[in-house]
């Protein structure tokens, strides 16, 4: 880790007081906005067509970016974005792709205004261009932004973006990833905002300068073209639209879309209870050779109407698994979008407008220039986006309405795998670079009323897919022995977590081993926790089969459908790895499935023996995590019920037993989640088990059965051995009701991690 | 004399219209009858005899053929009410049609069911995974075999699924496309065991490369293909015995009819046909009146259908999307785009006014109609502010109830929004208008057009409403409104005058400049495929055109885009010109210098089109020309109408279609009455009577 270096901060873009930075632009810089007393007056009817409008403008922008780019991270992955923002930046109307970038847009566009509004200008017929995740646009260096003031009459009225991952763009790994990378000195170049386009003409200088630094400047070079023109898409239609109605009231339309958000947003907080929800989670290696683990803290307290996220005591920043604050900010919205806003339009300005984020300098979600940050969006961000979720999923569990949006964590990361090397199946052998996208098939957590999505895909990247086997086969020189969704990989719980499923590739066509660049998480330790109870999914797990009998068996006419069938010598892919594949050999990942919510012990006997005839459990499962037996497929519910007391008792016999308090009255009960409810007592609160209605103590200091095991005590889920990753010692830890014994948090954790039950109950 | 007719079942309406080639053209009415919906064909066939005073078994003994499109098995897959089916497949890759490449979580999803994440699910599963059983065997990318076909254990799956009562088996196995010897050996297995069971393979269905859409299209193909071959076995038995002598046709998403015997083999290409009828019609009216650049809206209660025809032809797709599946189906591109008169109204959670997605539907409907709707819907905004009657529709037979509609309105919208309820139902109006609008835009705009130079053509019972204002929104400055006999029934129009259209593809992946003789092979056999089904359909074509396309794309991009080829034999030059004609169309859709031809091009999938030009084209018959301009001998009085909430009621002329002629010409605000839909002529906009009875509306300034 490099020092920090002087004369960096300067790149650091932070939310701002629009008024404050409207009132520091230059006199040479004239601004176009409206009164409240013009917002509030508009007609429902005007309102309503041009939101509609503006929504069309930013869809057809996103069509333009999506048609024009070659890259398969834009087209399949769908790792892209746009938006249209006010005049001050912020954003008024985003897309659905990549919510991350949402968190990044408005940073670069405030920091554009700040330093470049004198030298060299903003006017209009220029673009910008960033990839400078410091100065915010993207999460890291992949992601580009080209942006564009909107001028009307002379006034400068709004900005439009449009961002996407890059295939590659320099730096000492393929894809401008290493995973070996000290800082981001061997990453990508972060560029801050230049101007691409000047005078409505693309700069061929700075495209030059821009295109040289990939490996593949055809490819970057399309994509500038596609980014240009979907902005120009959007300033044409904006100024048809003001053409139209009028610029005051477009403007006062876009500044009524921020209100309505922001006062919707505001309502539904309101409605909620105050308190405060903490979560942890962590990045298990930093980089290739790293043992360590890394933690992401955030204590969530919703106060009124606005919410905190206080990211106080996470780790410093580390190897390549660091973000900078867009890339924190980025964790919120991914979380924030869909969990409190999916009924609410993504003005995201507005939404904004709800939270303060309280951070340390020199974290993993907050890393210093020159710390590398490569990995950013799927390291940091993402993990910073499934802790806000877990804090909001506790947040909104009190409420049986908006505990319709109550999730438990799902598939924490893109287990990421680079092959390349040499096509021999054509005449002349080609070279070939492909990143395997199915691990985007991930599961999502599952709910209060519903098990999660299997093989849902990644919660981040909602319009996510991912290539058929032909596709990749016609593509690539490998051969695709199985891609099945895998059985038991969801969380256990009252309603399952999606599962996740696993590919395995043999080299196919191909005389020369092939290089291997591995990038994951979550194998040492969950990072799809279940919520009130609900256990983990399963644990990533990426192996090599070296010298496999994959020729012996294919020839002999079986289809090898499992590793032990395939090599007596499996190794297991370590997080951040450069590694090979030989012909003969076999690459197999299997991918995170989503949590569970609640205690798999009361899930409906029916809905397991279902899940086992859909083969999303295995029969093991049923009856050991589950406690189900079943005979021919039907459940025999005497049998079921004694198998469920002899596993409560276990988990008596098994714990620190604390001394019964006894039942109270939860008749007049508050709803904390599915376990819990809160009854007033003496003036104060007292919280009890909502199934036996014991009394487990006050809020601060609940009296809970307390268990640790090893992590496989959590399910067959857990198929990775953590002392293969990591030094610290990993555990299964649950708390259970001591009258009844339902689980009412389970985990699998480091040993010396803080949970937020132990937290309150050590007072 | 000899007749041709169209038959067109919907979900609420079938729909008939008969020609006769020499200038007669009558339509006729019926309520459809769900399930059985043959007793509806019959029912408007027997409307039909009656208006030509013949009857039926005379009718039909002279019908040349008929042409018939059908909901029934789109129906049945969109409710899931379909039999059991197994489904076979390569060991390792069962769960391709489980994992869905994720897509199928959100294919098919509005814009904002794709925002609201947490409230998606992929619990649409084609069948429970106990009837997907996996095969040993492997095949290659160059359609070599990996591992050969286990056959004992192939037997013991098969044995499986017929002990669980499966009677019909979809076989899709990876890469059959390129060598099917292992799918057409499992169909001889399962032939051993049963030779009853109806077995659909993916290479014969769907030669197409990418599994997961192949899967689901020969399954979704298995599911429907015995419920459409007893339902058109039915259909033709009974108007055999009712007399009818020529051959009795189904129409496919492609636009083209094929005949019902050869219909269940490859059920799957039926399921747009309903949807289809609208836009042939659009292309034959379009060539009698000149126009070859067309935007068709079909709306009806619940759907707002848009086609597009460009140069003359209507613009095709490979894909569709039903039940959030991929499937394989050459098609004209049909986008539902919205949600009809039935739209409802709401205030969302921040008090702002919206209109759809959500339809009321048939049921419970509109408020106005009086059968238990209480949500405010598109229909009851047009009651109040006088566009429809208040006497109802249908020339009165469905009554409407303004006070319903007044309740719903004040209650829902205008009330919370201290609107008056006719300012709340003029603000419903427009919305609905501009939404329109800009949903249309984005059909014409994401097919690479420029809608200004479209004429727009609206039908159905809820577009002539509106179509004026939704053509403006999108710079269209010509709208045709089909009136004269087949105003009610336009799509079954279609329907009689379609050709027979046989399509014949195969994946064969490969990069570009690929051998000729190979490109050359696989349209022969191709051809050879066309032609012989063609001659199966036991009809007598004026003229077979066959017409060969390759879909390429750019390797690193995602889009393939449909090319011409030119008629063999190929040579370097041809697929030199096919593959500049890629590029040409690939401009054109998506903007110049938009593809990456650095990286390559590719060519995916062969495909050859062969059109059997029946002996008829039917088309409509010209009306009485008009003494003079003024239509005051077609003018129905006045009532109040708002169109505009600025304006407020204008006394607004109303005329009736029936005494319209040809040359007449209606100075906007007007109102045109038709049984089954009214036509509005805004202020500062003209209608004009042509010499076949249509209206067309155009700006006045």
């Amino acid at each position: 880790m490099s020092m920090p270096i002087p004369g960096s901060e300067i790149f650091s873009s932070r939310p701002v007081d629009p008024a404050e930075l409207q009132a520091s632009l230059p006199s040479t810089l004239v601004t176009h906005t409206v009164t409240q007393e013009q917002v509030d007056g508009l007609d429902p009817l005007t309102h309503e067509v041009v939101r509609h409008r503006l929504w069309s403008v930013t869809d057809e922008m996103g069509e333009a970016l999506k048609r024009m780019s070659g890259s398969p991270i834009v087209t399949d992955a769908n790792d892209f974005d746009f938006a249209v923002s006010d005049e001050i930046g912020q954003e008024v109307q985003v897309g659905l792709y990549n919510p991350m970038l949402v968190g990044a847009v408005d940073l670069a566009i405030y920091w554009t205004l700040r330093h470049r509004a004198v030298n060299p200008g903003i006017a209009e017929g220029d673009m910008f261009l960033t990839n400078d995740p410091w100065v915010g646009g993207g999460l890291h260096q992949n992601d580009t932004m080209v942006y564009q003031p909107v001028f009307h009459e002379g006034k400068l009225f709004a900005w439009t973006s449009a961002i996407c991952h890059e295939p590659d763009l320099g730096g000492v790994g393929l894809g401008s990833f290493s995973p070996a990378a000290q800082d981001v000195f061997s990453e990508s170049l972060p560029t801050p905002p230049v101007t691409v386009v000047r005078d409505f003409r693309l700069q061929r200088d700075v495209a030059d300068l821009w295109v040289r630094r990939s490996r593949v400047p055809m490819l970057v070079g399309l994509d500038l073209r596609a980014k240009v023109g979907a902005n120009n898409v959007g300033r044409e239609r904006i100024l048809a639209l003001i053409a139209q109605y009028g610029a005051d009231t477009v403007k006062a339309v876009m500044k009524r879309m921020m209100g309505d958000a922001e006062s919707r947003l505001r309502g539904k907080l309101a409605g909620l209870p105050d308190g405060s929800w903490t979560a942890t989670g962590y990045q298990d290696q930093s980089h290739e050779g790293d043992r360590g683990l890394h933690r992401i803290t955030v204590t969530t307290t919703k106060t009124g109407d606005h919410l905190t996220f206080d990211f106080t005591g996470t780790d410093p920043q580390a190897g390549v698994v660091n973000c900078t604050y867009a890339g924190m900010r980025g964790g919120v919205m991914l979380a924030l979008l869909p969990i409190l806003a999916g009924d609410i339009p993504w003005s995201a300005g507005g939404l904004m407008r709800c939270f303060d984020l309280v951070t340390e300098e020199g974290t993993l979600n907050n890393a210093t220039y020159p710390a590398a940050v490569g990995r950013g969006p799927i390291g940091p961000a993402w993990l910073t986006g499934s802790l806000v979720a877990e804090c909001l999923s506790q947040m909104l569990d009190h409420d049986l309405e908006l505990g319709k949006n109550v999730q438990a964590t799902c598939c924490g990361t893109w287990d990421t795998a680079v092959i390349a090397g040499l096509d021999q199946r054509g005449e002349q052998p080609v070279p070939f670079l492909n990143i395997i996208m199915e691990p985007m098939a991930g599961g999502y957590g599952a709910r209060p009323h519903a098990d999660g999505i299997d093989t849902g895909g990644l919660f981040c990247i909602p319009m996510g897919r991912i290539p058929d086997v032909e596709m990749t086969e016609f593509l690539y020189p490998v051969l695709t022995l199985w891609r099945r969704e895998e059985p038991d990989s969801g969380g256990p719980g009252r309603h399952r977590g999606g599962v996740g499923a696993s590919v395995a590739i043999t080299p196919h066509g191909t005389s020369l081993p092939m290089g291997l660049v591995l990038a994951s998480a979550g194998k040492a330790v969950s990072q799809n926790a279940g919520l009130s109870g609900g256990h983990p999914g399963n644990t990533g797990l990426d192996v090599v089969a070296r010298r496999s009998r994959v020729a012996e068996l294919l020839a002999a006419g079986t289809m090898p459908t499992e590793l032990a069938e395939l090599s007596d010598e499996l190794e297991p892919g370590q997080n951040y790895a450069s590694s090979y594949l030989a012909p003969g050999e076999v690459l197999s990942m299997t991918w995170q499935g989503g949590g569970g919510y609640g205690d798999p012990l009361t899930r409906d006997p029916a809905a397991v023996a279902r899940d086992l005839r859909e083969e999303k459990i295995t029969a093991d499962a049923a009856r050991s995590v589950y406690g189900v037996v079943l005979a021919d497929g039907a459940v025999d519910d005497a049998a079921t019920a004694a198998e469920r007391e002899r596993r409560r008792a276990h988990r008596r016999e098994r714990s620190g037993a604390p001394a019964a308090a006894g039942p109270v009255d939860v008749t007049a009960g508050r709803r904390l989640d599915d376990n819990l409810v809160e009854v007033p007592r003496d003036g104060g609160h007292t919280v009890a088990c909502r199934h036996c209605s014991e009394s487990l103590g006050a809020a601060g200091a609940l009296t809970l059965a307390r268990y640790e095991g090893p992590p496989t005590d959590a399910g067959p889920q857990i198929t990775a051995t953590a002392a293969d990753y990591v030094d610290a010692p990993v555990v299964f830890r649950q708390y259970c009701c001591p009258g009844c014994w339902t689980a009412v948090w389970s985990g699998v954790v480091p040993a010396d991690h803080t949970d937020p039950v132990g937290a309150r109950a050590a007072g | 004399m000899a007749y041709v007719i169209g038959v067109d079942v919907g979900g609420t309406f079938t729909d008939a219209v008969l020609d006769d080639d020499s200038g007669t053209v009558v339509a006729a009415k019926s309520p459809s009858t769900p399930p059985d919906y043959s007793r509806s064909v019959l029912d408007a066939l027997e409307r039909l005899a009656e208006q030509l005073g013949t009857p039926l078994a005379t009718m039909l003994a002279q019908t040349h053929h008929i042409a018939h499109g059908t909901t029934s098995s789109l129906n049945a897959l969109v409710t899931g009410n379909v039999p059991d089916v197994g489904f076979l497949t390569t060991r390792g890759h069962r769960d391709s049609i489980f994992i869905m490449n994720v897509e199928g979580r959100y294919l098919g999803r509005c814009p904002h069911e794709l925002q609201h994440v947490l409230g998606q699910a992929k619990d649409h599963a084609l069948l429970p995974k106990r009837h997907a059983l996996e095969v040993i065997e492997r095949i290659d990318r160059d359609g070599s075999v990996v591992v050969a076909l286990d056959e004992d254990q192939a037997r013991a799956a098969i044995r499986t699924l017929r002990d669980d009562g499966v009677r019909a088996i979809a076989i899709s196995l990876l890469w059959s496309f390129r060598n099917p010897v292992h799918e057409r050996r499992l169909r001889e297995l399962v032939a051993e065991q049963d030779p009853e069971l109806y077995v659909a393979l993916s290479s014969e269905v769907s030669p197409r490369i990418r599994e997961f859409a192949r899967n689901a299209t020969t399954i979704m193909s298995t599911q429907i293909g015995p419920g459409l071959r007893d339902y058109l076995g039915t259909l033709e038995t009974s108007l055999r015995e009712r007399g009818l002598a020529g051959p009795l046709l189904v129409m496919q998403s492609n636009g083209g009819a094929v005949a019902a015997a050869e219909a269940p083999a490859a059920a799957i290409s039926t399921v747009g046909s309903v949807l289809t009828g609208g836009v042939v019609g659009s292309v034959q009216l379009g060539r009698q009146l000149g126009h070859r650049d067309i935007i068709s809206t079909d709306v009806g209660g619940t759907t707002f259908l848009a086609g597009l025809i460009v140069d003359g032809e209507p613009v095709r797709d490979t894909t569709t999307v039903i039940n959030h599946h991929p499937i394989n189906v050459p098609t004209l591109r049909v986008d539902a785009i919205g949600s009809g008169g039935g739209a409802i109204a709401w205030l969302d959670g921040g008090g702002n006014l919206r209109v759809g997605p959500r339809s009321a539907g048939a049921v419970p409907g509109p408020a106005c109609y009086g059968t238990g709707g209480t949500e405010p819907t598109n229909t009851d905004a047009n009651l109040v502010l006088g566009i429809l009657p208040e006497r109802g529709l249908l020339g009165g037979r469905k009554a409407l109830s303004v006070d319903l509609a007044r309740q719903a309105i004040d209650t829902q919208i205008a009330k919370p929004l201290g609107l008056s309820v006719e300012q709340a139902a003029a603000a419903i109006h427009a919305v609905q208008n501009a939404q329109t609008g800009d949903l249309l835009r984005k059909t014409v705009v994401e097919a690479g057009h420029d809608p200004r130079r479209f004429v727009l053509y609206a039908f159905g019972g809820a577009g002539p409403a509106h179509c004026a204002r939704y053509a403006a929104e999108v710079g269209v400055s010509e709208v045709v409104v089909p009136l004269g006999p087949v105003a009610s029934a336009f799509s079954a129009f279609g329907l009689a005058s379609s050709d027979v259209v046989l399509a014949a593809e195969l994946s064969d992946p490969t990069f570009v400049p690929f051998d000729p003789a190979r490109a050359e092979r696989n349209f022969a056999e191709l051809e050879e495929r066309v032609r012989d089904g063609l001659a199966r359909q036991g009809l007598a074509f004026d003229t077979v055109e066959l017409f060969r396309e390759i879909d390429m794309r750019y390797t690193m991009q995602l889009a393939e885009v449909t090319t011409p080829v030119a008629a063999g034999p190929l040579d370097t030059a041809a697929i030199e010109a096919a593959a500049a004609g890629f590029e040409e169309r690939y401009a054109a859709l998506y903007g110049a210098d938009a593809g990456f031809r650095e990286a390559g091009i590719q060519a995916i999938t062969f495909r050859v089109r062969g059109v059997g030009a029946l002996p008829f084209s039917p088309a409509l018959p010209e009306v009485p020309a008009a003494g003079s301009a003024d239509p005051a001998e077609a003018r129905d009085g006045t009532r109040p109408v708002c169109l505009d909430a600025a304006a407020g009621y204008v006394d607004t002329a109303v005329y009736d279609y029936r005494r319209l002629r040809s040359g007449h010409v209606l100075a906007g605000p007007a109102i045109v009455e038709v049984p089954t839909t009214t036509v509005v002529i805004p202020a500062g906009h003209t209608g004009t009577v042509d010499r076949l009875g249509n209206l067309t509306i155009r700006s006045a300034s």
